[in-house]
Order: structure tokens, then sequence, then C-alpha cells
């Protein structure tokens, strides 16, 4: 990357750092895989025992280099920051540490000289937006990254659609987390298409305010903060909902349900038996101008069966950072509105950041590929046309 | 030697402690036999020291480490056990040849970022882990002592802060040379099993796996040494995500 030459530390020379992504590791497997390149090949690999021994220790920091390019031809340079948060330790026993590494890996990314920092997976949820819980920010701006998350849930809701032959203006769409950033984003820009929204979280209050914005501009809407409570079977599912780890068991929804997982770590249980259901794992983007890593980390920090794929909220700050437009364009809680989702759609596309190809946990979807490359065109050459986003509807189901 | 439990503890105390006072007496002798060698090599720095408010300092460091030392021996005492210090165990005495070919190259910034980057780092990440959970004087002790060393390196710390600056790539580099040496040793010291033989400081079988019955582990002073270390390289400024790989390439 950039031609440096390392030093006998592996330290390379000092580069301007336009953006930075904070994470944290999935599972024990993606948190041994990172440490096993750091590593490197030539030396045994960690035992899990010793990972799971030695990981919790570890202070938030850099641990690459990144670098993103645009088809507009601009160039990003980054780094990603783990928060080294136990994959284990999500849970609300653990919030107030988790709180802490976040605003450890914020501060790297401010000493750092990042311009714009990204809070990826749990990141965001556990600051909720009070970006007053992070140190001084200087000249660094911070964003959830959620607008752009939303941006390819609903992108991908609408393609597998499309591509299983569904009818999204009479389909019951049930969102779970659906008065988190995330959920809210969604109904705000699907529930007016669709012919019922059933809403499910935890708190009827946030549930109920909700559901008044979206019946005033016309939407039928149901709440309940039980799946079981709600009065039909779902024929479309959005998981967005803030889980400690892969739990959530649907129960009442169409036997052959569209069902976007679009949880870090991911929000449908294992033992989730949905034998009629397509699954797809949502708010996933891919980059056509290149990324790279130093080290190369590709595959392990983007555990994804395509190429260059990586999370939207990831995505925003490097499509911002592209952008040079350093901003918190996400921030707070239930602020995503459909002309913020299409705004952050424009300046990703612009610079060749797309949905990423459908996929879930058995691999590809069908025929993926030949899909993706229609629907990667059209959202890469409409915007620059100027043309509005209701255009690139793939099933007129929002004309 | 005389036991001494009883003096000034509470019943509590006294039967925890001679409970597991072989485990403590293993967790002393490597306490005073660190003390020690930091006061050898304090002595050892003083002597190419060009100026005398410097060659003063490290005279003054030598003999705080000498009363640490006799203050965890004393621990031992009260216990009814002897903390037998050994610097010439193999890997304390590696670590003290790898101090001393700094001092042969008269390299100050070498020996301080020994001793107090890196010994230093061990010594207050471990000391603090004890002093949580050992109980009465005992753990007074190692958390008043951990508190001092942590001086020490905020002292070194300027000096060394000061050196990055002329030259960071040339100060990145030699940590890392030095990090191969000792931290390897260290590596080796804070594994959780001694998987290549007694370590010649515990007096019997090694200690590790009894220090569960104390609420410690060699994994969790292993992780508060590692993480301490982490810290201080990052408040010396040396990039995080190449720290970061120094220490995952350590052996375990």
């Amino acid at each position: 990357m950039g031609g440096s030459v390392a030093s006998v530390s592996g330290r390379a020379p000092a580069v301007e750092v336009d953006f930075a992504l904070i994470g944290h590791q999935e599972s024990w497997r993606s948190a041994a895989d990172v440490l096993a390149v750091l590593r490197g090949s030539e030396r045994t690999a960690l035992p899990d025992d010793e990972i799971r021994d030695i990981l919790p220790w570890i202070p938030p920091r850099a641990v690459c280099h990144v670098e993103v390019g645009s088809n507009a031809g601009a160039t990003a340079r980054g780094l990603y920051i783990d928060s080294f948060i136990p994959p284990d330790r999500l849970g609300p026993a653990y919030v107030h540490e988790n709180v802490a590494r976040v605003r450890g890996a914020a501060a790297c990314a401010i000493n750092a000289g990042a311009k714009i920092v990204s809070l990826g997976g749990f990141s965001s949820i556990l600051i909720e937006g009070n970006f007053d819980q992070l140190p001084e920010k200087h000249d660094t701006a911070f964003t959830t990254g959620n607008t752009l998350t939303v941006a390819f849930i609903v992108q991908g809701v609408k393609k597998m659609c499309a591509l299983q032959g569904r009818n999204l203006p009479r389909a019951t769409l049930l969102i779970v987390g659906a008065t988190g950033d995330v959920g809210s984003g969604c109904a705000r820009c699907l529930a007016p298409g669709v012919r019922c929204v059933q809403l499910c979280a935890r708190n009827v209050e946030r549930l109920r305010k909700l559901a008044v914005e979206l019946k005033a501009d016309g939407v039928q809407v149901e709440i309940a903060t039980d799946l079981q409570q709600f009065s039909a079977e779902a024929d479309v599912v959005i998981c967005a909902a803030s889980l400690a780890s892969p739990s959530l068991l649907l129960g009442r929804i169409a036997a052959d349900a569209i069902v976007c997982d679009a949880g870090y770590p991911k929000n449908l249980s294992p033992t989730a038996e949905m034998p009629g259901a397509k699954v797809f794992f949502g708010g996933l983007g891919q980059v056509a101008g290149g990324l790279s890593f130093a080290p190369d980390f590709r595959g392990v920090l983007n555990r994804h069966p395509f190429p260059d794929v990586v999370h939207g909220c990831l995505l925003e700050g490097m499509a911002l950072a592209l952008e040079r437009r350093f901003e918190p364009f996400s921030h707070g809680r239930g602020f995503i509105t459909e002309e913020r989702v299409q705004e952050i759609e424009a300046i990703a596309a612009r610079h060749g950041i797309c949905l990423a190809p459908l996929y879930n946990a058995d691999g590809p979807l069908e025929d993926e590929l030949h899909c993706h490359a229609e629907w990667s065109r059209a959202y890469e050459v409409l915007p620059r046309l100027g043309l509005p986003r209701d255009y690139r509807s793939d099933s007129g189901q929002r004309a | 030697m005389e036991p001494l439990i009883g003096l000034n503890r509470s019943p509590i105390e006294c039967t925890f402690l001679s409970l597991h006072a072989p485990i403590w007496q293993d967790v002393l002798a490597q306490a005073v036999t660190g003390e020690l060698l930091a006061a050898m090599n304090y002595t050892s720095l003083s002597e190419i020291c060009d100026d005398p408010g410097e060659a003063a300092d490290a005279l003054e460091h030598a003999e705080g480490e000498r009363g640490h030392a006799a203050a965890f021996a004393a621990e031992a005492r009260k216990i009814g056990v002897d903390a037998v210090n050994n610097v010439d165990a193999k890997h304390w005495k590696r670590l003290r040849e790898a101090f001393m070919r700094c001092i042969a190259k008269r390299d100050f910034i070498g020996c301080l970022i020994v001793q107090e980057i890196m010994l230093e780092s061990f010594a207050v990440a471990s000391y603090s882990r004890v002093g949580k959970v050992a109980p009465g004087t005992l753990g007074n002790t190692f958390a008043a002592i951990a508190a001092e060393e942590e001086e020490h390196i905020g002292h070194a710390m300027a000096i060394l802060r000061a050196e990055r600056a002329l030259d960071p790539q040339r100060f990145d580099d030699k940590v890392y040379r030095l990090h191969l040496d000792v931290m390897t040793t260290l590596a080796q010291m804070l594994a959780k099993e001694c998987k290549d033989g007694h370590c010649e400081v515990c007096h019997a079988s090694c200690v590790k796996p009894s220090l569960s019955e104390v609420s410690l582990s060699a994994a969790q002073l292993r992780g508060a040494s590692l993480q301490q270390y982490l810290k201080t390289l990052d408040a010396l400024g040396i990039p995080g995500e190449v720290t970061l790989t120094w220490v995952a390439q350590l052996p375990v």
C-alpha cells in the first residue's frame, strides 16, 4: 500500500489519515484469524484457549492501514481500529467496560488525526448516538454509519423481493429492533411502500411514538413487544435488533418469508429452523474502486464470500472521506430519513460503493452474480445521470 | 524460621495466609529476585552515566529497589516463610544479560527501555494484581510498591519521549530489537505453564497451577503485564498497530 518502506520494527512512514473505522470481532474464530495474520505464517497459530486469555487484555488500537479507491478516481487512506471487545462480552453486564473500550478506540482515531470516524458493529450501539461520551473531538467527526447501513438493507430487501418475484406493496413487513436507529430508519424508508408494517421492540413508548409518526403518513402499523402478538404472519422480515449473540427465534412468519438479518453480531439463532424462508445478510456494500489493507487482512476483517465487501456502517465513513465531507452524517438515534438515505446512497454510488451481492450462511444466493451485475450498474449509473431514486425501483413497488 | 503469623493480622487473614504460605512464598521469591535484579541494573547504569546527576539518580533507584526487596522479604518472614532470591535463575539471568549488553555498549537509552519500559511494566502490572487479592499488609506492600514503580516509569518516560522525538524510526527500531531480546524471555516467564522446565525460583514445583487458590492466575498476570507494556509503548508514541504485531508474535 502506497509503496511505503517498513523499518525493522514494522513501522511504516506516517501518512495522512482521512478516516478511521472502529470495530470489533464478531466471533472467536474471526479474532483468531486476526491474531494469526499479525503473528505471521512462520509462527504456529495461537491455541484457542490462549486467544481467549490474551484478547481481553489488548487495549484498543489500530490493527491495519486501509486504502479505498473511488470510481471517480479519488483515494482515501485510513485505519481500522479494533476496540478488542471480546466476542462473548457484548452483553449488558459489560456495558461500562465496553463503552470505555470504544472511548479508547475513539481516542486512538483522534490521536492518529483521523478526519472522520465510523463506529462499526456494537460501537455505535454502546455510544447510542451520544457523541459527548467520546473523547474531546478536536477536528475529528464521528458518524455511526447507520444511514448507509439502512440504505443497503432497504436495497437488499427490494432486490431479494425482485429475485423471488415478490410483490412488496402487498407484503406485511416485520421489523425486529424497530425503535433502534437502523430499525426506525428502515421503517421510514420501507413502510410507505408495503401493505402493513409490524414494529417489534422492547420499549413500548418508543414503539408508540414511531407508530404515530408512520401512521401520519397513512401507513398501516401494528406494534408489539412480543413477536407472537402480531395479528398476521409477516412476508418480509428485517432483523435489526441489538443482540449480544445470534439468539433470535422468529416463530410466526410466513413459511416462505424473506428475512434480512442485518445484525452485527447476527440476530438469528443458528437453531432457528425456517426451511422455506429466504434468509440473507443485510446492510453490506461492495467497493468497486478497490480496497486494500496493510498488513493484508483481506477476507479476514471482511469475511464475506465476495471481495471488497464491508458493512455499510464502515463504508459510510469511507464514502464520506472519498467525498471529502468530514461531517457527522449519522448521529443520534431516530433521525434517519428517506432523504438522508438517498443522499448517502448517491455519495456512495458516486464512488462505486454499492449493495453487495446477497448471500447467507450457506453462501451466495441463486443467480447472484448475474443479478448483481445489473443491479450494480443501475446504482452506479443513475445517480450520475441525476435521475431520481424511484427510477431505480427494481420491481415497481415504489411507483 | 520463627513463624510470625498472627502479629497484627485478623484470624481470617492468618488462616488464609498460613493455608497458602507456600504459594505466597514463591510469589514473593519472584518479586524479591526481580527487585534485586533491578537494583543490580541501576547500579550498573550508574557506572555508564556521564552526568553525575544521572548517576546519583540511578544509585538512588538502586537503593529504592533494594528497599522493595527488603520489604517483600519482610512480608515473607511475617508469614513464616523464606523468600529465597535467585538472580541467576535461568530467565532472570537472561534478562540481566540483555541489560548488560546495553551497558557494554554504554547505551543509556537502551538500559532505560529494558528496565523501565519492559521489566517495570511487568512489575507494575503483576504487583497491582497481587495487591488486589493478597490480604492485609502483604497486599498493601505489593500495591504500594506497584505505585512507586509506576512513578519510576513516569520519570523515564519524559527522557524516552524526548529521545524518540529526535528520530522516531530509529528509536522504534531500537525498542523492537530490545523487545525481541527481553520480551521473548518475559513471555516465557509469563507463559501459563513453564514448558521448558523449572524456573529455579519456585521453592518446589511450579507455583503457576496453584495460583487460582489465591484468586490469581498465570494467564491473568500475563494479560495484565502485556496490557501495561502496550499502554506504556502507546504513551511513548509508538504506533499501536506496530506494537500489536510485536506482542502478537511473542511466544506463549
